[in-house]
This record gives C-alpha cells, sequence and structure tokens, in this order.
C-alpha cells in the first residue's frame, strides 16, 4: 500500500508543482510586461513604473513571510512540496491550514502530525482533491462575471452616476465590516491597528517635508512593520 | 437624479487582460486540479467519490464555498483587471488587495479606471513574482530556517499581519478612491447600516465570549453586508442623499 510520505516526497510532484510554478511566474511576468507598456503609452512615466514595481517588492516581503510561517507549519503535516505549491497558488494561509486539520479530524486522525505519520496514499489523496477544489468557488463567479463587475463599477463612464458610488460602495462595505471586527473584538487587534494608522500617517506628514518624498513609496510596507511590531510590546501589557 | 448608461469602451489593456486573463486562468485551474489526480493515479491510489465528498467533507467545503464568493464579489471591483493574476496567486486579503492599493496610492490614480487597472496590475504582478520567489526560497530551506519561524516572537507578529495591514492600508484605500476628477460625497452614509450591525454583532460576541471567531466568520459578513449597502447607497444617492461632483465643486 503507498503511503503518505512516498506520495509527498515524490519526483513526479515535484516536477508537476516547479511545472506549474514556472507557468505562474511566466503568467505574471507577461502581465507586468503588458501592464507597463500600457502605462507608458498612458502617460505613466518610466520612473512612477520603476517606483512601484520597488514598493510592490518591498511591500510584499514581509507579508511574504508571514506566508512561509505558514509554509513552515504546513511542511510538517503536508510534506514541503505540496506546502509549497498550496500557498504559491490560490490558496491562502488561513484556508490551507484551516482546512489540513478539519481534513485531518475528518479523517479521524488525532491531528495533522497524526496523519502525516498514518495516512495511507488514498486518504492523503482526499485532502489533496479536497484542497484542490475548495477555491474554485470564487473562480465560479469571477471567469463568468469578473467583467461584468469590474465594467459595472468602470468610472470611465462620465457623468454624475450611479457607478462612482458602487465602485465606492465596495471598498467602504470592506472597511465598514473589517474595522469594527478589528476593533471590538480584541484589544490587542485593535492596538496594533491603531499603531499602523499612526505610523502611517505619521510618515506621510514626514513625507511631504523637504527631500523626503521616496518615503511615499514605503509607507505602508513601514506602518505594517510597525503594527506587528507593536504586537510583541501589546501583547506584554495586555 | 439622472442615471448614465453610456457604454462602457474598455482600453486595450483591459480587453486583452480580461481576454487572456481569462484564459490564463482557466489554464492554470485545470492544472491544479490535474496535478493530485496525475500524482494519485501514478501511484495507483486515487480515492473513490464517495471518499472525497461525503457529508463530512462537504460540511469542510461549505464553510469556504462562501468565502470564495464572497472574495471574488468584493475584491474584483477594488482590483479591477488584476484580480485574474490576484486569484491564481492567492493571498489576495493579505497580500495581493494591499499591493493593488499601494501601487495605486504611488501613481495617485483612481481605481476603476485604465490607468487604474494597469497601476494595479504592475503591482500585483511584482508582488507574485517575489512572492514565489520567496516561498521557493523558503522550500528550499525549510529545514534550516523553521527554528526562525518558530520562534514565539515570530509567530506572535504574524498572527497580527491582518489588523496591522488594516491599520497600513486605510489611508491608501481613501487616497485611491479620491485620486479621480469625480468624488462621491456622503458615500458612507451608504454603510451606516453596515457599521451598525457589525459593531453590534462584534459588542454581543465580546459580551457572549466568542469574539474570537468572528474573524473568522468575516467573508459571510461581507456576503450578507454587500447587497444592504448597495441598497442603501442606491436608495441615498437616488434621493440626493449621495451625490457625485467634480472635483472642484467639492
Amino acid at each position: 500500500m503507498v503511503t503518505i510520505k512516498e506520495i509527498i516526497n515524490s519526483p513526479l510532484l515535484l516536477a508537476l508543482v516547479c511545472g506549474g510554478l514556472l507557468y505562474i511566474t511566466g503568467f505574471a511576468v507577461v502581465y507586468l510586461l503588458k501592464a507597463r507598456k500600457r502605462a507608458l503609452e498612458l502617460g505613466i512615466t518610466n520612473k512612477e513604473v520603476k517606483d512601484i514595481v520597488k514598493s510592490s517588492l518591498v511591500f510584499s516581503v514581509v507579508p511574504s513571510l508571514s506566508i512561509v510561517i505558514g509554509l513552515v507549519a504546513l511542511a510538517a503535516s503536508l510534506g514541503t512540496i505540496w506546502a509549497w505549491w498550496r500557498l504559491s497558488v490560490i490558496g491562502s494561509l488561513s484556508f490551507e491550514t484551516q482546512i489540513a486539520s478539519s481534513l485531518a479530524a475528518t479523517l479521524k486522525f488525532a491531528s495533522t502530525a497524526d496523519m502525516m505519520e498514518h495516512a495511507t496514499g488514498e486518504q492523503f489523496g482526499v485532502v489533496m482533491i479536497l484542497m484542490s477544489v475548495g477555491m474554485l468557488a470564487g473562480f465560479c463567479v469571477l471567469l463568468p462575471f469578473g467583467k461584468k463587475l469590474m465594467t459595472s463599477v468602470d468610472k470611465t463612464k462620465g457623468g454624475n452616476g450611479w457607478s462612482n458610488v458602487l465602485s465606492g460602495c465596495f471598498m467602504l462595505v470592506l472597511l465598514a465590516v473589517y474595522v469594527p471586527v478589528l476593533l471590538i473584538c480584541d484589544t490587542i487587534q485593535a492596538l496594533v491597528m491603531i499603531t499602523g494608522l499612526v505610523v502611517a500617517l505619521a510618515l506621510g506628514v514626514l513625507a511631504k517635508k523637504p527631500g523626503m518624498a521616496w518615503l511615499n513609496n514605503f509607507i505602508m510596507a513601514g506602518s505594517m512593520i510597525v503594527g506587528m511590531v507593536s504586537s510583541l510590546l501589546w501583547t506584554k501589557i495586555f | 437624479m439622472r442615471k448614465n448608461n453610456n457604454p462602457v469602451t474598455l482600453d486595450p489593456f483591459q480587453n486583452w487582460a480580461h481576454r487572456w486573463g481569462r484564459i490564463g486562468t482557466l489554464i492554470a485551474l485545470i492544472y491544479m486540479i490535474a496535478v493530485p489526480f496525475i500524482v494519485l493515479n501514478y501511484y495507483n491510489c486515487v480515492p473513490s467519490l464517495g471518499a472525497v465528498f461525503n457529508v463530512a467533507t462537504f460540511g469542510i467545503l461549505a464553510i469556504y464555498i462562501p468565502v470564495g464568493i464572497s472574495e471574488a464579489l468584493s475584491y474584483t471591483p477594488l482590483m479591477g483587471t488584476s484580480s485574474y493574476l490576484g486569484f491564481i496567486t492567492g493571498n489576495i486579503m493579505n497580500l495581493k488587495l494591499p499591493c493593488a492599493v499601494n501601487a495605486l496610492k504611488i501613481a495617485g490614480k483612481e481605481a476603476n479606471t485604465p490607468e487604474g487597472d494597469v497601476v494595479a496590475s504592475i503591482g500585483v504582478a511584482a508582488s507574485s513574482i517575489m512572492t514565489v520567489v520567496i516561498l521557493t526560497l523558503a522550500a528550499a530551506m525549510v529545514s534550516v530556517i523553521s527554528p526562525i519561524f518558530e520562534l514565539q516572537a515570530v509567530k506572535t507578529m504574524s498572527s497580527y499581519l491582518l489588523p496591522a495591514l488594516f491599520g497600513s492600508m486605510t489611508l491608501g484605500l481613501f487616497a485611491s478612491s479620491s485620486a479621480g476628477s469625480k468624488v462621491v460625497v456622503g458615500g458612507i452614509k451608504g454603510v451606516i447600516p453596515v457599521l451598525v450591525i457589525i459593531s453590534a454583532v462584534c459588542i454581543f460576541a465580546r459580551i457572549a465570549g466568542f469574539a474570537g471567531m468572528i474573524l473568522g466568520l468575516v467573508g459571510f459578513m461581507i456576503l450578507l453586508m454587500l447587497p444592504v449597502a448597495i441598497i442603501t447607497s442606491r436608495i441615498l444617492w437616488k434621493k440626493g442623499i449621495i451625490k457625485v461632483v467634480d472635483k472642484e465643486e467639492k
């Protein structure tokens, strides 16, 4: 009988994951080049494009390191190759971690570590298939209705129209749901969020000073890092 | 208040993204679904349909289906054509959406415009490449880096990524929504019912002692609250309480 360990360390799985990641990286590169070309045609300067790329790269480091923590945790229960694949595509850190432990319980294992030790190939197959299909719901909306959703809020329609209100509505709902949840449900979460906000404000003021405009590219990354680090202080106090 | 029904003429990049973004996404999806089946078939251990889809596993999937729908409905209008790439590479709320907002803020462009779409796409594409590189390095060195990422301080900081992100992103969200030539006046009034309902739920949850569960239900909440906010905003816009004016008029 094939065991979970044979599958998670399989050279075939590794080859397929490498192939998939090469495709996705290639897709991202084509997207970047196409968008850059159009940006220059639309009058956005090469310097602005470079600033966006630089800032996006810097900004991505810290959240990516958080995903690495998920990778380390998931690698212990699902093997490094499968965890690497799941967290690099579609998957979200919270979904993958939760579904792995829920499925381990459903398959009657005491924990994900227990599953890693004793699962058969078929049992791990259930985990692999469900993790793959679990996040498809979003695509069932995005692929057929994505264009319609985007054009419904397109602001180039002109006029004092509903599309402008609707466009802002999505952003406001996101804030109106997340902000009370973060501020009311947990004191430390609230303090971390307020710290990030205050630091973003302070950096914004600082960036307006002569010679400090470069700071604009790093306001979000900087305030996010300070916010996260502040959690160490807040957890000690409360 | 007169409704504007001008047809939308899409920018060449938006047209390209809708066509090739969808095709590229579809290819990626088929590949992602195929990977487990190819491997399991090779080892001759494909589980039966009943083992994969049963009451217990459907219960788990049922939690994630509304979240996926909610993400697509709420993030797509914010991210524009960068959504296709963002959804393939995942981690939208904790990485791709903030990156798109950051890019819009830096360039001073408005979301849902041709300029906004290219700028957000540049940010999301650069971020996607960076994440793949970091995760590849991490996967290659997982045994070396594990001790660092298992430090309690690192775990604590990581668990507060979302509130820190929201703190840093809130100003950017407002900046990107007011960067164009038109300004929505009183738009926040449309989400007052949402603020009241969610705040009441959170206060109740905190008093009742299950506040820790609420963050996991945010996807459901957004899905439920979107129609509330859209209907309220529509009524207030029709009554002239929410207005769209030229920036100079404000």
